[in-house]
C-alpha cells in the first residue's frame, strides 16, 4: 500500500500556487465575444412581447439567441434517467422564477453585450408567486409550476416518495408517548470563488470545444448534446479544473447557450457570471419543510416515525426527485426504527432551480434527525448518547429502504464520540458491538425486521 | 501609460479606468490574479503594487501608472517556488486554488512587513479574502509557518497525518 495513509501532496498543488493552472476563464482564445443575459426581472409572469431586433441591430453585437434558438427546447436534467422534462433552456411564454434566462446577447465586449440586452423588447405580465412550500397545497395557492404546485412522476405516477414499513398503527397505538418536531433549514448558496463560467470555441471541422467549469462532465455534454440535438462526437468538452463547485456546478448552466451563440455567431464565446448572477441566478441548496411525529416508549425505544418532508425544488424538477429519494432513504438516520410512514414531496415554488449541495438530500435529513434524537432523549430525560445506541443500526438490521446492514457503524462512531468528549458510558453501552441483536437489545418490536445478512 | 509586471515592462493601450485586473487578464494575458466578484469583496484578484497588496478589480490602471506590480507568478515559479508558496503545497493550504494567488500575494506581504507567526496577526493580514474550500486554518497556518522561516518538504503534506482511534480504528 503506497498511498493508504501516505501524506501525499495535491497532484495540482505546484499549478495552484505558481497561478499556472489553467480555469476556464483563464484560456484564451483570440476574437472570443463575451456574452450577456436577459433575465426575468420577476418571481412569476408572462411573456408577453420579446422583439430582440433592437439588439441584433448594434454594431459589434453578433448573435442572439431566445428559445427559437433552441432545437429541443425543453430537456430535464434527469431526462436521461427517464425523469420526464420541465424546463425549457431558455423561458418562452412564461418565467418562473426572477433571473431566468429568456434571451442571449454575443458582443465584442461586456459593456456592448449588456448594452445589446438592455434594448430587448420585452414586456411581461407579473403573475402571483408561490415562494412558501407550505402554502403550495392549499386551494387558491398561485400555480407554481405547469403541472401543478408539485411534482408526480415517482414510481407508477405517484405524486411523493413514499415508504410504508412495518406496522405504524401498532406503534402509535403502543407508545408510551409521541414526541414531534419541526425542521426548516433554509436554501444556501454555493458561493464558488469562480462564478459560473464558460468557453465555447467553434472549430473548423464543425466540432464545438467547450470549456467547462462543470463537476460532472459527461452528463453536461449529454445535456448540451441533446438541447442541441447534435450527436456526442460533435462535441469536445474540456473539463476537470473547477474553481469551487460544492454540488453547484453539476447543473448545466452556461454550456449550452454558449454553444448555441458559438453556432450562430461562428465565433468563440465567453459567458462569464457577475456575482450578482451568482447569488441571485444560480441554482441553490434546497430549503427543506421536515414533521417528524416518533412514537416512543419510556425507556428509550423508538417504535415508528412518521415524517412528512416538502422539498422546495424552486421552479423546475432538475435533481430534485433524486435528492427526495436520497432523503427518504436516510429518514431514519443510523437509526434503526421498525416502523414508518414517510411521505415526500418536491414542491414547485418561483424560486430558483435548486440542486445538489454536499450529500445532496441526506445532510438536511441528517440534520432533523439528529436534532429530533436529542429531542427525543430529551423528553424522557434519557441520555442522549445511550438512545443513540439503543436505537443504533446493528448486523442484520434493516434501512427504509428494505437494506440488510451488514456492517453498521454507529455504535463505534457513538462509542467513539463518548470517549473523545469524556462523556462516560455505563459498561452495558461501552462494551456493546454491532453483532446481531439479541436479548434485552432485541424487544419485540424489532424481531420481525431483523433480516439475514448471509443472504445479502 | 506603463506598468512593470513581474519585473518585465509594458506600454498599457487600455483606457485610463479600465480595472488593472483587466488590464493584467485580457491586454497583458497574465492570468494568475482571478475575478473572483469585481467588486472588491473576495480578494481573488490581489495583487502586491509597490510592495502593497492591492484589489486590482477596483484600480483603475491609471493610479497604477509607473508601478511595480507582482502577480502570483511573479513569487516563484515550479522549479524555483518560494518559501510560502512550498508552505501553501505542504500545508495543503489550496483546494480548488481559485483564491490562492490572492491569499499568497496578501500572505507575503504581511511577511515583507516583518510579520511574524501570530494567528491572530495572520487573520487580521488575510481579512477580506474569501475561500469557500478550505475553512482558512491550512492557509493561516501555511502563512505561519512562512513567517517563521520553515523549510518545506513539498513532497509531503502536513495534513492526513495518521492517528489510531481508540476504538475501531485501522492501523
Amino acid at each position: 500500500m503506497k498511498v493508504v495513509g501516505a501524506r501525499i501532496p495535491r497532484y495540482d498543488g505546484v499549478a495552484h500556487v505558481t497561478g499556472r493552472t489553467t480555469y476556464v476563464d483563464d484560456v484564451r482564445v483570440p476574437g472570443t465575444l463575451w456574452v450577456k443575459a436577459l433575465r426575468s426581472p420577476h418571481h412569476h409572469a408572462g411573456i408577453t412581447k420579446l422583439d430582440t431586433s433592437k439588439a441584433e441591430a448594434m454594431d459589434g453585437v453578433h448573435a442572439v439567441i431566445t428559445w427559437q434558438d433552441v432545437p429541443l427546447l425543453v430537456y430535464g436534467h434527469l431526462s436521461a434517467l427517464g425523469i420526464p422534462a420541465d424546463e425549457p433552456l431558455l423561458a418562452k411564454d412564461d418565467a418562473r422564477y426572477m433571473g431566468q434566462p429568456i434571451a442571449l446577447v454575443a458582443a465584442e465586449n461586456e459593456d456592448l453585450a449588456a448594452e445589446a440586452v438592455s434594448r430587448i423588447d420585452v414586456e411581461f405580465e407579473e403573475r402571483p408567486a408561490l415562494t412558501d412550500v407550505r402554502q403550495a397545497f392549499d386551494a387558491g395557492a398561485p400555480e407554481a409550476h405547469h403541472e401543478g404546485n408539485w411534482y408526480k412522476h415517482f414510481e407508477d405516477e405517484m405524486d411523493r416518495r413514499q415508504i410504508r414499513k412495518g406496522d405504524i398503527e401498532w406503534a402509535f397505538d403502543n407508545a408510551d408517548t409521541i414526541v414531534q418536531g419541526v425542521y426548516r433549514p433554509a436554501a444556501i448558496e454555493h458561493c464558488p470563488v469562480e462564478t459560473q463560467v464558460c468557453q465555447v470555441v467553434p472549430e473548423p471541422s464543425g466540432r464545438l470545444t467547450i470549456y467547462s467549469c462543470t463537476q460532472a462532465l459527461y452528463f453536461s455534454m449529454g445535456v448540451v448534446a441533446a438541447h442541441l440535438q447534435v450527436p456526442l462526437n460533435k462535441l469536445k468538452v474540456v473539463g476537470g479544473t473547477t474553481g469551487g463547485g460544492f454540488g453547484g456546478k453539476n447543473d448545466t448552466a452556461t454550456e449550452t447557450v454558449c454553444s448555441l451563440l458559438a453556432m450562430k455567431s461562428g465565433r468563440p464565446v465567453k459567458w462569464r457570471w457577475t456575482r450578482e448572477e451568482e447569488f441571485l441566478c444560480s441554482s441553490t441548496r434546497a430549503p427543506w419543510h421536515m414533521e417528524i411525529a416518533d412514537a416512543v416508549t419510556k425507556d428509550g425505544w423508538i417504535l415508528g416515525r412518521k415524517m412528512l418532508t416538502l422539498h422546495d425544488a424552486g421552479a423546475y424538477s432538475r435533481f430534485s426527485p433524486y435528492g427526495v429519494t436520497k432523503h427518504s432513504f436516510h429518514h431514519t438516520g443510523a437509526y434503526t426504527i421498525p416502523n414508518l410512514q414517510f411521505d415526500g414531496y418536491v414542491v414547485y415554488t418561483n424560486r430558483v432551480p435548486t440542486t445538489s449541495m454536499r450529500g445532496f438530500g441526506v445532510t438536511s435529513i441528517s440534520f432533523a434527525v439528529e436534532t429530533h434524537m436529542s429531542r427525543v432523549a430529551d423528553v424522557l430525560g434519557i441520555d442522549p448518547y445511550e438512545i443513540r445506541l439503543k436505537n443504533a443500526n446493528r448486523i442484520g438490521d434493516t434501512s427504509p429502504n428494505g437494506i440488510v446492514y451488514t456492517d453498521p457503524s454507529t455504535v463505534s462512531t457513538i462509542q467513539v464520540i463518548a470517549e473523545s468528549t469524556g462523556h462516560e458510558l455505563p459498561a452495558e453501552y461501552r462494551t456493546m458491538t454491532n453483532e446481531p441483536r439479541e436479548g434485552e437489545w432485541r424487544p419485540e418490536h424489532l424481531v420481525a425486521q431483523v433480516g439475514n445478512p448471509e443472504e445479502h | 501609460m506603463n506598468l512593470t509586471v513581474n519585473g518585465t515592462r509594458h506600454e498599457i493601450e487600455s483606457p485610463l479606468l479600465t480595472p488593472l485586473l483587466d488590464v493584467l487578464r485580457e491586454e497583458l494575458g497574465i492570468t494568475g490574479a482571478k475575478a473572483g466578484c469585481h467588486q472588491g469583496g473576495c480578494g481573488a484578484c490581489t495583487v502586491l503594487i509597490d510592495g502593497e497588496p492591492r484589489r486590482s478589480c477596483l484600480m483603475p490602471v491609471g493610479y497604477a501608472d509607473g508601478g511595480e506590480i507582482t502577480t502570483v507568478e511573479g513569487l516563484g515559479t515550479p522549479d524555483d517556488l518560494s518559501r510560502i508558496q512550498q508552505a501553501f503545497i505542504h500545508h495543503y493550504a489550496a483546494q480548488c486554488g481559485y483564491c490562492t494567488s490572492g491569499m499568497l500575494l496578501a500572505g507575503q506581504a504581511y511577511i515583507d512587513r516583518g510579520g511574524t507567526g501570530d494567528e491572530e496577526a495572520i487573520q487580521t493580514a488575510l481579512g477580506g479574502h474569501v475561500c469557500r474550500c478550505t475553512g482558512y486554518s491550512k492557509i493561516v497556518e501555511a502563512v505561519a509557518a512562512a513567517a517563521r522561516g520553515d523549510s518545506f518538504d513539498v513532497t509531503e503534506t502536513a495534513v492526513g497525518k495518521h492517528t489510531t482511534m481508540a476504538t475501531g480504528g485501522a492501523e
